[in-house]
């Protein structure tokens, strides 16, 4: 088996609280909920770097976490990278009224954020899980179905 | 005048990416709220027309996390007159605050290099004012 990251581009969004607890998850998810699994990138590297980050989402099975339903993340990243495996939308998951909420530093977070940023993540986690889970599937497959070949025979094994 | 447009660039992987989020936000909301805006920058990356005919010939000032330059690049791309591209590190640098927190929080050293852009931001804007 191949070793498989997933990427995870956040918006990180600087105008409503939707782009802040999209970058929180984002980064809760890479330090702690699955560390080793997932790498990111600076979202406007895509302008401002070059070819090497421009591949990012043809190397990496992608998800856009974006902060409103601009879905700037995703936008982006299908634009100057390539199509993305799945979407976050912050607003969908907590309500339009809070992601566009203008308290966006983390000095003025409300009480309850981190139940917020718990939220988004485990959602983030949930699409990682079967991002892998459909990688790994194929994988089982492709080598079921070699196997068969190079024998000649069927791949059930029982037979 | 129009508000100035201060534009961070966020980094995800990078606490100077966070200090310049953070910089900017305090200016934007509290020490310049009637003569400075942000915008999303990840907005800007998408090149939507809307936003680009918004940042057309906007005054913007930029603060960047590392050498990649990525707001900066991104306003004028976008159409924006940049007229102060910031480094983050390079304040971090003169506050001798090398050890300012992570990429998902700030320490106390941290928090006083956001003080410190923040005034200098402040300062800028002023002195565009008297011009
Ligand atoms: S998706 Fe929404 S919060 Fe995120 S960068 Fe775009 S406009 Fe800002
Ligand atoms: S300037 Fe550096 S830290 Fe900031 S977004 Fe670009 S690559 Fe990331």
């Amino acid at each position: 088996m191949k070793e498989t990251k997933v990427g995870i581009v956040s918006c990180s969004g600087e105008e409503c609280l939707g782009g802040t607890i999209s970058r929180l998850a984002t980064r809760k998810v890479l330090e702690k909920l699955r560390m080793g699994e997932t790498v990111t990138i600076c979202l406007p590297l895509f302008i401002a770097g070059g070819e090497e980050e421009r591949l990012f989402a043809k190397v990496f099975p992608t998800i856009a976490v974006d902060g409103c339903s601009k879905l700037c993340a995703m936008r982006a990243t299908e634009k100057y990278s390539g199509k993305v495996n799945a979407v976050i939308n912050v607003a969908e998951i907590l309500g339009e009224e809070i992601a566009l909420s203008e308290l966006v530093s983390l000095k003025e977070l409300p009480e309850n954020y981190e139940e917020m940023v718990d939220k988004v993540a485990n959602e983030i986690c949930r699409k990682i899980d079967k991002i892998i889970s459909d990688i790994l599937t194929k994988e089982a497959l492709e080598e079921l179905e070699s196997e068969g070949k190079s024998s000649g025979g069927c791949c059930c094994g029982s037979c | 005048m129009s508000k100035v447009v201060v534009i961070p660039c966020s980094g995800m992987g990078k606490v100077y990416g966070l200090i310049a989020r953070e910089a900017a936000l305090k200016v934007v909301r509290e020490l310049k709220k009637d003569e400075a805006e942000t915008k999303c920058l990840a907005y800007l990356v998408t090149g939507d027309e809307e936003i680009k005919n918004y940042m057309q010939g906007k005054k913007c000032i930029t603060i960047d996390g590392c050498p990649k330059m990525c707001a900066a690049k991104n306003a004028k791309e976008a159409g924006a007159e940049v007229i102060e591209e910031l480094k983050s590190i390079e304040f971090a640098k003169e506050k001798r605050a090398m050890k300012p927190g992570t990429a998902t929080n700030l320490n106390e050293e941290g928090w006083g290099v956001v003080d410190y852009i923040a005034d200098k931001i402040v300062e800028i804007i002023d002195k565009m004012e008297v011009k």
